[in-house]
């Protein structure tokens, strides 16, 4: 009852308006400003990628407004700091709908946090593209509006899983995860996957990532006779320790898995250098340094363009760089269609194909909305971070 | 083999973490000796041993021992702190127990200045002494270390002190002792003072094993609280060999059933020993109250 | 003739009262106003914050008379909204059991609920209020943990959606009136139980333990009653929250929503309903507004709540009792009125003796009851008096069932006296007062009164929840019969005024018509005469002396010679715990021993 209300308000508004100024309504609209709606967990635990990304969204706005913005028209930024909190995400998204009336939503950046706001911004027919890679947060069906700009958790599932079994030639593989949301679900995703491709699980538990001593767990491991570790944790804690555990057993099983175990901060965590050796962790081929230390060139003239302007020295680059994706992207959307109109975007992200970002290419049909194209993903040397881009790992 | 480096494992980090425990334990008793109160600074003091240790000694480069020195000192300002803005107000009206949420707030201003100021991630802590490695790496048995000469020393100072004698009359009988003459309001805030720096050196002790990590802080209010309650409130020997064997269990547990249902087997044990026997294993019944 | 009398007292007191709940209800009803046109206004964000609101406030309404009311300080009270959201979605979803109507689900919560808030409340009945503090945090904890590692159930990490609305609720403001409607029932019910002797005796628990128990007020029976309808009040809520946020995870339910809940309550007031409905209302839009202090926001609450305890800890409703800011007068005097106290005493049983055979009690080595005998004849007052530490205090507290004696028995009439179970000696007539006056300063006087008629109280919990007729009449039937108590002993123009406000003297005339609610079968007053002027010890002898001629046996201990020889028929002289002279007072003041240990002859 409520949208029809508002529906009708908004249609006789717009014949009003018509016939009363002509020609002038269509003038408003090309000065109002392109607004994006942007749900970052900036502070709180877990919000080192929502600041990555950060960095990348405000560089790629003020670029674009100091070239004038999109057809004459600024880009305005509404922020929201969830904390990764769910409830938090829910009103701020609840308010971008209804109360600032944004034209499009990046984020949240958390899965726990997209799980609830996605079938909300469904309902308002909100374009919406996040960085989550929990599988169940794309689907056509119910949410022909959510397009994700990352890897699915598939995606990166099956580079690591590829890198364990097929590069590294594990047999035996130990399955962990943390106790958070996103930890349990992927070790339990992961290890269903690596039976299914033949491999044994010889280990697998979820460990709490604020225990003092890895080195029950690691035992056990080591016991159960495991020839790599496939590892899925956002916390650099639990990473640094488990790498101290492993020199202490002076055992040199390689790690493979999520993208924190190449955090910098598991650096300063390591009791030395050494520890962290023998660690592979998800990376992008745009993000990766070749065997002669280049960058792609995309990236490299990215990188040169925006010197000075964006830290990246305690950050990943891949999180910057999807971050200004994003809002090139929108900005894109609105110039091709000419208009903020949702539907108009929805329909130009259903229809882009191999759009060249600095992230990645991204390819979204009506009927696929992970965007993210699987050869693109690539594992890294975790340890060698320069610039937030990593090493190639050994094997490509 | 895999047996004895198990045991060895469960030893070494169950007596390191109950080691830690007991001496939160100790700066739980230490407060409430002089005072009557229980306060949930007690767990955030062991939190800042550890951050500040990290921050004096990793972030600004000050010499080990000097950033040792000033890690208990402001631990100790902190257990004054507490005396002055959580506990003195509110003891006027010790029975409307006001002193659960002035010290529950005060605890959350600390946890939440260390979040923003500090870190949500977990940071590096410094290698002390470099000394061991394995299950008898300094890591381990630096808290059981300072755990047994926190111990020795407050007991030297209840049996040999003036100070030590003047604690024990006031835990006492507070009354009495202010009719005796003895300085009630002093003791009180040295002794938080005092277990300002017990708290400190838990953290400090263990910052190696737990790193300067901000949410230490609600975990040892918790796992710090469950020594005093098995092994009765006041009791420091009771509270050492309660830390001791939560450690060990924890860690047993933890072993052999896994991370989520080793704190659920902590959590029921602690209901059941409170519910079958509220004053604790040491403990002596409570005071009359008509 | 009595009940003439009655109706000529209840009728202005009843039309006073229904004055007063008009102005109370005032707030109420502009809440529900503004409640009611935001639909009109506002648009779906609006929606979305109210319906939080609404949501929270169910929780907060039941845990409010565990926290404001009974001082029990839950602190990790979010687990059991985890709980409900948990067992409703699972429930809804049918991943475990065949997906069951909405109906069900939340019936089933509240089940889960209400039983949990039991099993995590039952440390606060045995232990420190700290260690119940403890335990609801750990108990948090375990939820969370709980929810990630059941991951057949629960979804673990990846969560549940959570139950959707048929029509027409199924919009946000469609779900917005029906939360409202549930938020109305449950300020409804919680304020039925407030406001009844359950609601008292919760009070009295918290601020005057010793004095509930002696007025028949058992801790785990007021409790647990509250703990079930906290716990499923809460679980309710949670399934409420679960339809809002659409789907659930563990990271929905933070330590930050405890704190939250609980704040909302200390910032409201304890022991008031309408200020912690203010105080929710204000926490959950305040974020709202403070959006870009989202970091600092839990740091912020922490400094609220000391400010509230350290400077304010009346809370909002302490801002808002106008009503007792008015100036009483200085100068009032106690006037008992000893006439009404045939009607106080009308349809009673008869009264028994107290007897007392050999009790001995020991605190370490020290006998301080030593073989002590005393009888105490109904219709007589008793004395009992002695140097300090000879023992008088103790045999009350023995009679009382404080101390358990570990010899000898003590018998009212023919029933043996339970050992050491203070809560079940109102039931059988027994009534005392305190040397320190243990009364609620936060209640008003009349208040204060009704909890001395706990025991006769009839409605049962459900009764008064949904406020059945029982629940009526059991509150006229106390509150006229403590009017009478009142103006018996020349209280009657304080019975509205908060307690806290008055004097001394006046308190312990309190515990004295608190005491007679029971129309008791032996009253023990423990110095009642310390601290009063010459005047009002006058009065007060009367006043015990019109009690006794209707039939309680009075024991007073006291030490104020003057008036224990002036009222008592019988005086008997304890000393180092034994028995050093007994008779009447005029044999005791010429017992050589008596004068020349005690008298200072």
């Amino acid at each position: 009852m409520t949208i029809s209300r508002r529906t009708f308000t908004v249609g006789s508004a717009g014949t009003l308006g018509l016939a009363a100024h002509g020609l002038l309504k269509p003038a408003f609209a090309q000065s109002e400003p392109v607004k994006i709606g942007w749900l970052a967990a900036l502070t709180g635990p877990s919000s080192a990628p929502a600041v990555g990304f950060n960095r990348g969204v405000m560089y790629a706005v003020e670029s674009i407004n100091a070239a004038g913005g999109v057809k004459g028209r600024k880009i305005e930024l509404t922020t929201r700091d969830t904390q990764g909190d769910p409830t938090k995400a829910v009103n701020a998204t609840q308010e971008m709908i209804s109360a600032a009336k944004v034209h499009a939503i990046w984020g949240p950046t958390n899965s726990g946090e997209a799980l609830a706001t996605t079938p909300l911004m469904a309902r308002a027919k909100m374009p919406n593209l996040h960085p989550c890679v929990v599988d169940s947060l794309i689907d056509t069906g119910k949410f022909p509006n959510a397009f994700r700009m990352a890897p699915s958790n598939t995606q990166w599932d099956d580079a690591v899983r590829n890198y364990a079994l097929k590069i590294l030639k594990a047999k035996k593989v130990a399955v962990i995860g943390d106790t958070t949301g996103y930890g349990t679900a992927a070790a339990k995703a992961s290890v269903e996957a690596c039976k299914k491709d033949g491999a044994e699980v010889v280990y697998t538990a979820q460990i709490d990532a604020t225990q003092p001593d890895m080195t029950p767990d690691m035992l056990r491991m080591k016991n159960a006779g495991a020839e790599a570790i496939i590892s899925w944790s956002t916390s650099t804690g639990m990473a640094a320790r488990l790498f101290n555990a492993r020199a202490g057993l002076n055992w040199d099983v390689p790690f493979v898995g999520h993208p924190s175990l190449g955090s910098g901060e598991v650096g300063t965590l390591i009791e030395k250098p050494a520890n962290w050796e023998k660690v592979y962790t998800i990376n992008y081929r745009s993000c990766s340094f070749d065997a002669d230390g280049k960058l792609p060139a995309r990236t490299q003239e990215f990188l040169d363009k925006s010197a000075g302007k964006i830290d990246l020295k305690d950050t990943l680059l891949w999180w910057v760089v999807s971050g200004v994706d994003v809002i090139n992207l929108l900005a894109k959307a609105v110039e091709t269609t000419g208009s903020t109109d949702s539907e108009g975007i929805i329909k130009y992200l259903n229809g882009l194909n191999k759009y060249p970002g600095l992230f990645g290419s991204y390819t979204w049909t009506p009927t696929e909305h992970n965007g993210y194209p699987t050869d693109e993903i690539v594992m890294g040397l975790a340890n060698s971070s320069k610039s937030g881009a990593l090493k190639l790992a050994p094997g490509y | 083999m895999a047996f004895g480096a198990t045991l060895a494992s469960i030893l070494s980090t169950g007596l390191a973490m109950g080691a830690i425990y007991a001496l939160i334990g100790i700066t739980y008793n230490v407060m409430y000796s002089t005072s009557r109160v229980m306060s949930f600074t007690a767990g955030q003091l062991g939190m800042l041993g550890g951050v500040l240790g990290a921050l004096f000694t990793l972030r600004l480069g000050m010499p080990l021992l000097v950033g040792f020195a000033l890690t208990l000192l402001c631990c100790a300002v902190v257990g004054m702190v507490t005396e002055f803005v959580a506990v003195r107000p509110v003891l006027a009206s010790l029975d409307q127990h006001l002193y659960v949420l002035s010290t529950l707030a005060l605890a959350l201003i600390i946890q939440q200045v260390t979040a923003i100021e500090w870190s949500t991630e977990p940071q590096a802590f410094p290698r002390l002494f470099g000394i061991g490695s394995g299950a008898l790496d300094e890591k381990f048995w630096l808290p059981v270390v300072a755990c047994a000469m926190t111990m020795g020393a407050l007991e030297w100072m209840q049996r040999k002190t003036l100070v030590g004698r003047a604690f024990l009359a006031v835990a006492e009988d507070n009354f009495a002792a202010r009719a005796l003459g003895l300085p009630e309001r002093n003791l009180r805030i040295a002794s938080y003072a005092l277990a300002g720096a017990i708290g400190g050196i838990a953290g400090y002790a263990g910052g190696e094993l737990m790193l300067a990590f901000f949410a230490n802080g609600a975990f040892l209010n918790f796992y710090g609280f469950v020594p005093v309650a098995l092994g009765g409130l006041g009791n420091n020997r009771g509270a050492i060999v309660g830390g001791v064997a939560l450690g060990i269990f924890q860690q047993a547990a933890n072993f052999l059933v896994g991370g989520i249902f080793a704190s659920v087997a902590v959590f029921v044990v602690f209901i059941v020993v409170l519910l079958a026997v509220p004053q604790g294993l040491f403990g002596t019944s409570t005071a009359r109250r008509v | 003739m009595t009940s003439l009398s009655d109706a000529a007292v209840e009728k202005p007191a009843e039309l006073g009262h229904k004055a007063s709940a008009l102005t109370a209800a005032g707030p109420f009803v502009a809440l529900a106003a503004v409640a009611a046109i935001l639909p009109l206004i506002g648009n779906d964000y609006w929606a979305v914050i109210a319906t939080r609101a609404a949501i929270y406030w169910v929780l907060v309404a039941g845990l409010n008379l565990i926290v404001g009311y009974a001082g029990q300080l839950a602190i990790g009270y979010v687990s059991l909204l985890t709980l409900g959201a948990y067992v409703t979605s699972v429930l809804a979803a049918g991943n475990v059991l065949p997906a069951m109507p909405l109906a069900v689900c939340f019936a089933a919560a509240a089940m889960t609920g209400a039983i949990f808030g039991v099993v995590v409340g039952l440390p606060a009945l045995r232990l420190r209020t700290f260690y119940f503090a403890i335990s609801t945090l750990g108990f948090a904890t375990i939820v969370t943990q709980i929810a990630l590692a059941w991951q057949s159930v629960t979804g673990g990490g990846i969560g549940l959606t959570g139950p959707e609305f048929p029509k027409p609720f199924d919009t946000p403001w469609g779900f917005y009136t029906f939360c409202l409607g549930v938020a109305a029932f449950a300020t409804w019910i919680t304020s039925n139980v407030a406001h009844s002797r359950y609601g008292r005796a919760l009070v009295a628990i918290r601020d005057a333990d010793v004095a509930a128990e002696a007025n028949g007020i058992s801790k785990s029976r007021a409790l647990i009653p509250v703990f079930l309808l906290g716990g499923a009040m809460a679980a309710v809520a949670g399934g409420l929250f679960a339809v809002l946020q659409t789907y659930i995870t563990p990271d929905a339910f933070t330590f930050d929503l405890s704190v939250l809940f609980f704040i909302a309550i200390l910032i409201g007031g304890r022991g008031s309903i309408l200020g912690p409905l203010i105080g929710t209302v204000v926490l959950t839009i305040l974020p709202e507004f403070a959006a870009p202090l989202a970091a600092w926001s839990t740091f912020l609450y922490a400094v609220l709540l000391l400010v509230i305890v350290l400077a304010v800890p009346g809370g909002i409703a302490d801002v808002l009792d106008f009503h007792n800011r008015r100036v009483l007068t200085n100068n009032r005097a106690i006037v008992p009125d000893p006439s009404v106290l045939p009607g106080l005493y009308a349809g009673r049983p008869a009264a028994e003796p107290l007897t007392m055979r050999g009790v001995v009690l020991a605190f370490g080595g020290v006998r301080a009851l030593d073989g002590v005998d005393l009888t105490i004849e109904p219709g007589t007052v008793h004395g009992l008096i002695g140097p300090n530490g000879s023992g008088k205090t103790t045999a009350l507290n023995v009679i009382s069932g404080y101390y358990a004696l570990q010899k000898g028995e003590v018998r009212i009439g023919d029933t043996p006296l339970p050992t050491g179970r203070p809560e079940l000696r109102a039931d059988l007539g027994l009534a005392r007062t305190f040397q320190t006056p243990r009364v609620v300063a936060e209640e008003t006087v009349l208040e204060n009164v009704m909890i001395g008629g706990t025991v006769s109280g009839r409605a049962g919990f459900l009764t008064t929840l949904l406020a059945l007729p029982g629940r009526g009449r059991d509150e006229r039937e106390l509150a006229a019969r403590g009017r009478m108590a009142l103006r018996a002993v020349g209280l009657e123009s304080l019975a509205d005024v908060r307690a806290s406000r008055l004097q001394h003297s006046e308190l312990r005339f309190i515990e004295i018509a608190r005491a007679l609610m029971l129309a008791p079968k032996l009253l023990m007053l423990d110095e009642p005469a310390a601290g009063l002027s010459p005047d009002e010890i006058a009065r007060l002898g009367d006043l015990i002396s019109a009690i006794a001629r209707h039939g309680t046996a009075v024991l007073l201990v006291e030490h104020h010679a003057d008036l224990i020889f002036a009222i008592c028929q019988h005086v008997t002289v304890l000393n180092l715990g034994r028995v050093l002279a007994d008779g009447t007072p005029a044999d005791i003041r010429s017992h050589k021993e008596v004068v020349s240990a005690y008298l200072g002859g």
